[in-house]
């Protein structure tokens, strides 16, 4: 079964006049590393933000594990999918970085033992342990994304989607992503990937899926 | 030029300027009708985007209606029309204070459509030439081009927070107090950081090397300019004495 | 012939922080030369760039040693005037370096600094315009334009200060295939005519323009033999 299903899903911008996403059908599986690639402005990030459920589409629907998208919350569907946005600096909200793992839970009231063996589990993953009770705002670039991905599987989501990963990472870093990319999606974890890197793309992607103006030109795996 | 029938930006100014501070200055609903009629002409004859505004307000037009209703209901002079037992609820003065705000913020709605009709940067030489420091002015239509992108940014955040997996609707009131302190850290620390690259950006432009610069949009008030400014002062004054003198 | 560029044993550290970023830099540019840096992040290539056109000391503070000259002139001595229009900078993010409503008001923004005279300013705007192929977009706003657009916009107005160095800080990253390509094809126009050029830049793809690769890598240059 697909794990995100899109049925003649169509979406404008409220200013817009033309339709960024237009009629769009597409069934991605939890197994694979579907690419989408596309030039700027063709809609790449919208379909993503659509697929994951973060926008709900005008016409047509989203079905994520077989529900509607707009009958989840956000809530709901970040228990299930994990969406990394472009900039990691918009999604780290505290100021120390184990806080970040931490406050979830701190705000839910849960049992504070676990959330710590969690928090250092996935800081150890991340090679961010050793720099625990650093300032974030400290950190550099590759350290936040890879800061705001760990806080994002705090969820341990079925599904990510990562919105321009390798903007702003130099080639050893790229090469750190792919380690931990690699890594989490043998242990069955599916994956969008949006980038316009092909360099990227091809070491990683099962399936590429290409969008302009709108629509699906290519489709391969 | 191609905008040559067009207004003077300071021209505007003084239309928009005169209009409001009557809403502001007058209380009595008729004569904040009439201005509503004056300004919704003006701004018609302007050929401005009154919808287009209406249309990014419909969002907070519930907040809106809140306050208007508030103001209605604490209000208690005149005759009650609404009562519950000894209680007053709603009374005649209460409904028209209530419309004379609401007819007041319509009016200043419409003078910001005026203003809407020049570009940012036309505005701004014309602040420039009112002797308004270049600096000032330059850093609030800075400041105002940039709050779509803030704006963009906060929605981001929002949106990034409950994915981590929160229902926004189940949490009680100090958690959600908890939960913007920490959204505010990241779009802080994100416009501090935009405004230091921006500010590097202009200098290496050479912002501010001499005291003053000089501008390739010039403006020109034209005979028209001068009548209409003018004409908009004196019937401003005019509908004052009036309304003093009442 | 006087250098473009020349660098003497520079040592810079950002107020606040223990370590030297730029730990003793020699480098000399020839004029019209073509010079890649190349290096990871965090390797002070962006501090680098700061010190070249005065940012670093008389915006970003720190403690600056050594000497930069430019054209055989100290940084340290010139104006903002002057150096605005010996050298100019685009930057990585296209949405910081823009902030006017129209693309002719942002070209004009850096020769109106300058207080240059209105005839001038036109005749600038025009040719800027023609060079980057953005003539259609003259009274578009910015914001709408594609990255790769406004990057060729953000360097546009740095072109109408007519600098005769021009350093390009990783000014390609954020931008698709297809705006690289634009943006490259205005730089190789501007070699051909005789503009000193730093690009700093971690794609190799974009190294194949430049004379000479440089490493920097932990505050230091060194000779690019194609490890990072």
């Amino acid at each position: 079964m697909a794990y995100i299903e899109a049925r003649k899903m169509s979406f404008t911008y409220p200013k817009g006049k033309r339709p960024v996403i237009n009629d769009i059908s597409i069934k991605v599986f939890q197994k694979d590393i579907t690419a989408i690639t596309g030039h700027n402005g063709g809609g790449k990030t919208t379909l993503g933000k659509l697929l994951g459920g973060i926008l709900k589409p005008l016409n047509g629907s989203v079905l994520i594990c077989g529900r509607n998208s707009k009958d989840l919350s956000l809530g709901q569907i970040g228990k299930k999918i994990g969406y990394l946005f472009q900039n990691p600096s918009r999604q780290i909200f505290t100021s120390k970085v184990e806080e970040e793992i931490l406050f979830i839970s701190r705000l839910k009231k849960q049992p504070m033992t676990r959330a710590q063996r969690e928090m250092e589990e996935i800081l150890r993953f991340f090679d961010l342990y050793c720099k625990k009770d650093e300032y974030t705002f400290n950190l550099s670039y590759g350290e936040k994304q890879r800061l705001a991905l760990g806080a994002i599987l705090v969820n341990r989501p079925e599904f990510l989607i990562l919105d321009e990963p390798t903007t702003g990472l130099d080639k050893l870093r790229k090469d750190t992503l792919s380690e931990y990319l690699i890594e989490l999606n043998s242990k069955g974890v599916g994956m969008i990937i949006i980038s316009h890197d092909m360099d990227f793309i091809n070491t990683h992607a099962s399936r590429r899926i290409e969008v302009e103006g709108g629509r699906i030109i290519y489709d391969e795996r | 030029m191609m905008k040559d029938r067009a207004l003077d930006p300071r021209t505007k100014l003084i239309i928009v300027m005169s209009i409001s501070s009557l809403s502001v200055f007058i209380r009595e609903p008729k004569y904040l009708i009439a201005i509503l009629v004056i300004a919704l002409f003006v701004s018609k004859m302007m050929k401005s985007e009154i919808f287009m505004i209406l249309k990014k307000l419909r969002r907070i037009l519930s907040l809106f209606m809140a306050m208007v209703l508030i103001q209605s209901l604490f209000i208690k002079g005149g005759n009650p029309i609404i009562a519950l037992g000894e209680i007053t609820l709603l009374t005649d003065v209460g409904i028209l204070r209530a419309l004379e705000f609401l007819i007041r913020i319509s009016i200043i709605l419409l003078s910001a459509s005026i203003l809407m009709t020049s570009s940012s940067r036309e505005l701004l030489q014309g602040l420039i030439e009112w002797r308004i420091p270049y600096e000032i002015a330059f850093m609030v239509s800075v400041g105002i081009r940039f709050l779509p992108l803030l704006r963009e940014e906060i929605e981001d955040t929002l949106t990034a927070v409950q994915l981590r997996g929160i229902d926004m609707e189940k949490l009680t009131l100090k958690e959600k107090i908890h939960l913007y302190s920490n959204i505010f850290t990241p779009v802080v620390t994100g416009a501090i950081l935009k405004s230091q690259s921006l500010s590097i950006a202009m200098e290496s432009r050479g912002f501010r090397a001499y005291n003053h610069r000089t501008s390739y949009l010039k403006l020109r008030m034209k005979a028209r300019d001068y009548l209409i400014s003018s004409f908009s002062i004196l019937v401003s004054i005019l509908i004052a004495c009036l309304y003093i003198l009442r | 012939m006087i250098s473009a560029v020349d660098i003497e044993n520079l040592y810079f550290k950002y107020r606040g922080m223990e370590e030297y970023i730029l730990g003793g830099i020699d480098l000399k540019i020839e004029q019209g030369e073509v010079l890649a840096i190349v290096g990871l992040s965090g390797n002070g290539k962006s501090t680098l760039c700061y010190a070249l056109n005065g940012i670093i000391p008389n915006t970003l503070k720190g403690e600056l040693r050594g000497n930069i000259k430019i054209f055989d002139q100290h940084v340290k001595d010139m104006n903002r005037a002057e150096l605005a229009s010996k050298i100019g900078v685009v930057f990585q993010d296209p949405d910081t370096q823009l902030f006017s409503p129209t693309v002719e008001d942002e070209i004009a923004f850096g020769p109106e600094n300058l207080c240059l005279p209105r005839e001038e300013i036109g005749a600038r705007i025009d040719h800027v315009l023609k060079l980057t192929g953005m003539e259609a977009y003259r009274y578009e706003n910015p914001n709408n334009l594609s990255g790769g657009e406004k990057q060729l916009i953000a360097l546009g107005a740095v072109l109408s200060l007519e600098p005769n160095i021009l350093v390009f800080d990783e000014a390609m990253a954020q931008i698709d295939d297809v705006g690289k390509e634009r943006i490259k094809g205005v730089v190789k126009k501007l070699k051909d005519r005789g503009k000193t050029i730093i690009m700093i830049d971690h794609d190799f793809n974009n190294l194949d323009i430049a004379h000479r690769v440089v490493l920097l890598k932990k505050g230091k240059l060194y000779d690019f033999k194609g490890e990072l």
